[in-house]
């Protein structure tokens, strides 16, 4: 590829991300692929364990439907979505104070044959426990998710063809 | 898609930015290689603007009323990696008021709101992939980062390419501005180039005469649009 603009760094969002991103009216909203509802929840955790209550996390269904949810006095999080039909996974997105550069992982489906999806195959075995919800109840898949510490999520970096 | 670029991109942990200390992973991130999941995303549009949503000096006062501060305007071309525009990028704008004050329940500082400022703004690329809005200067602030640390008068941005692989969030400063060097979190930036990059400049060319001065912002999105001529 010819490049000739490299690409705009990436700066934390900060602790004020509502601002912009949750504004009060003019939500922005996307169509969700058709699909089984489900509802996908968790907190996420910093490095200590602590609730990280200031995070803004996407969920990008890989049939191009697109929400998000910020973490509350908890660090809890939670978005409506549908089951996709092309992935056993849905990709996150995950900024906060403190992240200088997003954070991308997955959540995958307890209910398919996740072991055999590609990225797996780069990640340490004992790590994939971090990527893979608990359904408690029908349609509703919990994945916690830690930045840090003891069980740190995998986190990714995309890559792409370096032509 | 091309990789993230790690000579332009911060790192996770930076000590001298305490909030990364607890917030940043240490394992190393995970190869993965792009599916159709990260090459597509949501498409927005016209109807996820509002009349007033580039114009932040109007858009929360009262009626009659405007936002406090020097006016400016902020333009510039959202692109890709060779430098073509991207049409229907979306952008997410936050910023303090004139005074470095944020319009948020967690914002303690002493400067006072402006009750006619919310600091909230979104903006669609047009075909070339130009964007402009009109706001105030925003005023440095101090944080929480050791004794005694100020942001530099900033402006967050949030943009949507076409792709997941292509999501941003970053931070625009602002020309000739002594408090860029001072900053901590500009300071996670891994070179000089890369701050930059992040730097507005001023462009008479575009003030409008006797209104508000003109500061231009060019933002590269990684990779490329594909089109029907390319081999
Ligand atoms: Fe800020």
């Amino acid at each position: 590829m010819n490049v000739s603009r490299p690409q705009t760094p990436s700066q934390t969002a900060g602790p004020f991300l509502h601002i912009g991103m949750i504004p009060s009216t003019n939500t922005l909203i996307q169509p969700l692929p058709p699909g089984e509802p489900i509802t996908l929840h968790g907190t996420i955790f910093d490095a200590e364990a602590a609730p990280v209550t200031d995070a803004l996390i996407e969920m990008w269904h890989p049939e191009a439907g697109w929400v998000r949810s910020a973490t509350d006095g908890e660090g809890a999080w939670q978005l409506a979505a549908t089951r996709p039909a092309t992935a056993p996974f849905v990709n996150l997105w995950i900024i906060a104070r403190g992240i200088n550069t997003p954070l991308q992982t997955r959540l995958y489906f307890p209910d398919t044959d996740w072991q055999s999806d590609p990225a797996m195959a780069h990640i340490p075995e004992a790590r994939h426990a971090t990527l893979v919800a608990s359904q408690a109840t029908t349609g509703a898949y919990r994945l916690d998710i830690r930045l840090g510490g003891e069980a740190e999520t995998v986190f990714f970096d995309l890559k792409g063809e370096d032509t | 898609m091309t990789p993230l670029d790690w000579t332009r991109h911060p790192p996770a942990l930076t000590p001298g930015y305490f909030s990364s200390l607890t917030r940043s992973p240490r394992e190393g991130l995970i190869p993965l290689d792009p599916t159709e999941a990260e090459l597509t995303g949501p498409v927005f549009g016209t109807q996820d603007i509002g009349e007033m949503d580039a114009d932040l000096i109007h858009n929360a006062a009262s009626p009659d009323a405007m936002a406090i501060g020097p006016r400016i305007l902020v333009h510039g071309r959202v692109l890709d990696e060779t430098g073509r525009g991207v049409p229907d990028a979306l952008l997410e704008i936050w910023q303090a008021n004139a005074g470095g004050r944020y319009r948020h329940a967690r914002d303690g500082y002493l400067a006072p709101l402006d009750p006619d400022f919310s600091g909230f703004g979104r903006v669609l690329t047009d075909e070339d992939g130009g964007y402009r809005f009109d706001t105030v200067m925003p005023g440095a602030y101090p944080f929480p980062n050791g004794p005694n640390a100020w942001r530099p008068a900033h402006i967050h941005f949030s943009v949507f390419g076409w792709a997941f692989a292509q999501r941003l969030v970053t931070q625009m400063y602002f020309e000739g501005d002594p408090m860029i060097r001072h900053c901590p979190i500009v300071a996670t930036l891994p070179s000089a180039e890369a701050v930059d990059a992040l730097t507005a400049r001023y462009d008479p060319d575009h003030d409008r005469p006797m209104d508000a001065r003109a500061f231009r912002f060019d933002i590269v999105l990684r990779g490329r649009r594909a089109t029907p001529m390319e081999t």
